[in-house]
């Protein structure tokens, strides 16, 4: 890919400078080609990168002059007015144990279901590696959760983890007698079904990625290794699943940022509630920002994930660029 | 394959279909079905009424009227005007992602603009929560009278799905040799003409697929939708959200009809570009 591809070009600024150097100003005086402002190519980004600029320098810079402040929508002074109360909100946010804990609770929500997602996409793909009839309809069942919309999937749930509703029917038909659990406004267990639904969404595309990855795993050293006699195990733990590291590493990386900003289920199914036990970073600011108002004071606890989230980001992205090459 | 295997298949399949069977199932249910003990796995007296309260209220209440046992909800509006306007906010988000993202993808691709690092500044918007950047965005939004309009939305999910617009089309374009275009460029085309007419209508079907998957992206997003929003723009997912928190749960019909309308474009979409799914949500890392 590398060295063939950089050389020179005949862009517009290149073929207007060859026809200066021929002086062709002689021949054609009014038409001067003059070399354009901004490089062809640059022009080309720009539209993107004015979006980018638009929609997250300008709101993070607002953000950053928000945090030293504690404006209140409801206080009744524009921003711009606010009173500046510098460094408070930060050291405020080091002693909320509310926001502690939904950093907390958000990172247990990542492992645990990103962990699961992969355990259970791994076993799923190991059964779909040689063909059988129905293959593929049986794929395109599987794939149905990460189709729907995130609300409605966790509108689902709502339904399925209701008192009266089948999982209490399916347990309580388990054990026997009925079963009757107030799964959503119970504080031990109502991150359950938050944390099941994503699981439920997102383990196909776990699937997917895991199934193209085996795919394309190179036969011959799994036959090689058949050939000389080792066990489906040793192959299993020796040769496909170090060959699939890098895929591995691309899926956790994918998922584990995604779910980091877990929000739609939480908000249809418990709003961070009861109390604030389910409550998740992304549903804890909401709730600062959106349901008490405290806009600065939620700007600075922004700002904190803000800069945690990119760097560990910017060290983990490695993988994703040794894959593009 | 053995009967141990068939039934872990046949077990994932149920699981993955059971919640979305019960989404339906219930969208036809009576109300007296909604949450009674045991629960009604299949009704036997189906009804559209709760399809009507979505869409049609004042029809709805004609039924309730003269059909025994029949629901009658009071819905401010019927739902067509959140279709309308996902529709159009979508829409028009996808095009806008798409165009700079195709514009932009040609760039990196083909000039390496901005050298080996640029291209990841993109992705960093995919890597923190939004609502982190929808505070200061309301604030933003409300300054220059943005906020509960369509150009507010429209830009806010244009930037959002950049990432996923510019990384899939450019690994669209990469898998195309440049050799084509440097042979359009000898015959003395342009830049741009060569990639019009001969790049181009050879990603054609990569850019289509990247637009359906950044309509699922736009038509599925709600964080945006609830937060920018003040109740003159309405889209689908603030719709089902409204049901479930104004009945404070009570209206489970009426929720699964509106869920069920809501997502059916999008698994129809989904299905459509199955394929490039995996390319798209892996942002071209990973292909088949």
């Amino acid at each position: 890919m590398g060295g063939a591809r950089k050389r020179a070009r005949p862009t517009a600024d290149a073929r207007g400078n060859a026809l200066m150097d021929q002086d062709t100003a002689a021949t054609m005086p009014t038409t001067r080609i003059r070399k354009p402002l901004i490089p062809f190519n640059v022009g080309l980004v720009l539209p993107a990168q004015l979006t980018m600029l638009a929609v997250v320098l300008a709101p993070t810079l607002i953000a950053i002059y928000l945090s030293v402040t504690d404006w209140q929508p409801t206080a009744g002074v524009p921003w711009y007015r606010a009173e500046i109360v510098w460094f408070w909100n930060f050291y405020d946010l080091w002693y909320d144990e509310r926001y502690i804990n939904a950093l907390w609770r958000t990172l247990l929500v990542v492992v645990v279901a990103v962990v699961c997602e992969l355990a259970i996409a791994i076993g799923l793909a190991l059964l779909f590696l040689d063909e059988w009839p129905w293959r593929k309809l049986a794929v395109s069942v599987l794939i149905l959760p990460m189709m729907i919309v995130p609300v409605d999937a966790a509108n689902a749930f709502f339904m399925l983890f209701n008192d009266r509703g089948p999982i209490n029917h399916l347990i309580g038909m388990a054990i026997g007698r009925s079963f009757e659990f107030s799964w959503l406004s119970d504080p031990n267990w109502a991150l359950a079904p938050i944390v099941l639904c994503e699981i439920w969404q997102w383990t196909p595309l776990m699937f997917l990625l895991m199934l193209t990855g085996f795919t394309n795993l190179l036969q011959n050293q799994i036959r090689a290794a058949i050939v000389l006699g080792a066990s489906r195990v040793r192959i299993f733990f020796r040769i496909m699943l170090p060959l699939l590291m890098p895929v591995i590493a691309v899926a956790l990386l994918i998922r584990g940022i995604e779910t980091f900003k877990i929000f739609d289920a939480v908000y249809i199914l418990t709003r961070g509630g009861p109390g604030a036990s389910t409550e998740t970073i992304s549903m804890f600011m909401y709730n600062g920002a959106f349901v008490y108002f405290r806009i600065g004071y939620i700007a600075a606890a922004a700002l904190l994930v803000l800069v945690v989230v990119v760097s560990i980001c910017l060290a983990l992205s490695r993988p994703l660029k040794r894959h593009h090459g | 394959m053995t009967a141990l295997r068939r039934l872990a298949v046949a077990l994932a399949m149920l699981i993955s279909f059971f919640p979305i069977y019960w989404l339906v199932s219930t969208s036809f249910k009576p109300h007296d079905e909604w949450a009674t003990f045991p629960p009604v796995w299949l009704t036997e007296r189906p009804t559209l009424q709760n399809y009507r309260i979505v869409f049609a209220p004042e029809l709805a209440r004609e039924v309730a009227a003269t059909e025994a046992g029949s629901l009658d909800y009071k819905v401010s509006a019927s739902a067509w005007k959140a279709f309308a306007d996902s529709a159009i906010i979508s829409t028009a988000a996808t095009i806008l992602s798409v165009l700079f993202g195709t514009l932009a993808a040609y760039s990196i691709s083909r000039y390496r603009t901005g050298g080996e690092n640029y291209p990841f500044q993109f992705l960093t918007i995919r890597m923190f929560p939004p609502i982190a950047v929808v505070v200061p965005m309301v604030v933003v939004f409300s300054f220059v009278r943005l906020s509960d309009t369509y150009p507010g939305l429209i830009i806010a999910y244009t930037a959002f799905t950049l990432p996923f617009s510019i990384w899939m089309i450019r690994s669209f374009i990469d898998e195309v040799p440049e050799d084509l275009e440097s042979a359009a460029m000898i015959y003395g085309m342009g830049p741009m003409k060569a990639f019009l007419t001969v790049t181009l209508p050879l990603v054609k079907g990569g850019i289509l697929a990247t637009a359906l998957f950044v309509f699922i992206l736009n038509w599925s997003e709600f964080l945006f939708a609830l937060t920018l929003t003040q109740g003159k723009i309405v889209t689908v997912t603030v719709q089902v959200a409204n049901y479930v928190s104004a009945s404070s749960g009570k209206l489970y019909g009426v929720q699964a009809a509106m869920g069920t309308v809501s997502t059916l474009p999008v698994i129809l979409f989904g299905y459509l570009i199955q394929k490039h799914l995996v390319r798209g949500l892996s942002f071209g890392a990973i292909k088949r």
